[in-house]
């Protein structure tokens, strides 16, 4: 009868533990997917559009069914990243007239870093980031990513003008992911 | 000695499925944290690098990649302002002031966290769609049915039934609702004629 008071015991402590697991996990977990499809969209493009790292998805409607609470204002563009082999450059033309902004996403879902149209001058960006076993060796200006593995998410103001759409098309299309 | 091992065996298990039922049904029966401003919560926490596990948990189910409260704010309900809860099967009119944010948009999203189909591809409304009044205040309608048949450019179509999930979306918001999110004049959030 002892023995199987333990038991409970150590069960119940199992319980907490697999609660407490549970809910670590499930963000890194949804991330995890989201790199690993982010990988697959941006392999499977075809032409030029390939080499680029970059994925460019349909604009967002209802049959948009991967990632939660898509916003239907916005054009995206994403890249998933692993800085463990080194730093990845990033760059794009800043040349759209509307709200646009780059948000880089760790593993664990925290959005770390985001930049847009008002807090950038200049006709391109162009940013370094790197991985946190190599923050040591970071250079001014460089990004400092939490997690080797990671996301970026473009966003573009659109409307229903197709004028502002192609210049939307046009400057996402400009966005680079590249090995520095 | 074998029935001992299969209680034992049965009380493991047992704390297997306690535990993660536990965590599920604490992530998503139970709302998410936040200021509220009239029928609407904003957790400040979201895509935050301060957040804590279970905020943490919430936001990758139910509004991933969102941004830090420096660029958005992420205001959203799934009652009206009387705390009855959102039904996509009934009518809603949403009005109120525009508010203080570079850009904004409210937009309509199934239980299922993702966009209503609709052959009109008719999902938001905001800054570059809202039609203002002479007061500058604009005035929507959310649910199956546009309430003018004849003008439904302020409607965002609804489809089946169940729950209706409401986002308010304030871009660059201004410095005084980023400082305090609670003090926003949100949108008012009323049934408008019977559900279907």
């Amino acid at each position: 009868m002892n023995r199987l008071r333990i038991h409970i015991a150590a069960a119940a402590a199992l319980a907490i533990a697999f609660h407490a697991l549970t809910v670590w996990a499930l963000p890194r977990l949804i991330m995890d997917r989201i790199i690993t499809l982010g990988n697959g969209d941006a392999r499977g493009q075809l032409g030029a559009q390939a080499s680029t790292g970059v994925y460019l998805p349909p604009p967002t409607d209802h049959t948009q069914r991967r990632i939660v609470m898509p916003s239907p204002d916005l054009l995206y563009a994403t890249c998933a990243y692993d800085l463990s082999d080194g730093p990845l450059r990033i760059r794009m033309a800043a040349s759209y007239p509307s709200y646009w902004s780059i948000a880089l996403y760790a593993s664990t879902t925290d959005n770390f870093f985001v930049v847009n149209d008002r807090k950038t001058s200049g006709a391109r960006i162009d940013l370094r980031l790197i991985g946190p076993q190599a923050a040591k060796s970071a250079a001014p200006g460089d990004v400092i990513a939490p997690t080797a593995r990671g996301f970026l998410l473009l966003r573009l103001l659109v409307n229903d003008d197709s004028a502002v759409r192609a210049a939307a098309e046009t400057t996402r299309r400009t966005l680079r992911c590249e090995r520095s | 000695m074998p029935r001992q091992r299969l209680i034992i065996a049965s009380v493991y298990i047992a704390a297997f499925f306690l535990g993660v039922g536990s965590a599920w049904l604490w992530l998503t029966g139970v709302g998410i944290a936040g200021i509220d401003a009239g029928a609407w919560r904003v957790n400040l926490l979201a895509g935050s690098q301060n957040a804590d596990a279970y905020t943490r948990a919430r936001i990758a189910l139910g509004a991933v990649l969102a941004l830090d409260r420096s660029e958005t704010l992420y205001y959203t309900t799934q009652r009206d302002d009387q705390g009855e809860p959102l039904r996509a099967e009934c009518r809603y009119k949403v009005e109120g002031s525009p508010p203080p944010a570079r850009w904004w948009s409210i937009t309509a999203y199934d239980q299922d966290h993702f966009l209503f189909p609709n052959t009109e591809r008719r999902y938001s409304v905001g800054t570059e769609s809202a039609q203002l009044d002479s007061a500058g205040r604009f005035s929507l309608t959310i649910g199956p049915l546009p309430a003018n048949e004849r003008d439904n450019r302020a409607w965002i179509p609804t489809a089946g039934t169940g729950g209706l999930r409401l986002t308010l979306r304030l871009y660059n918001p201004d410095p005084a609702v980023q400082q305090s999110p609670g003090s926003l004049s949100a949108p008012s959030i009323s049934l408008n004629g019977n559900c279907l």
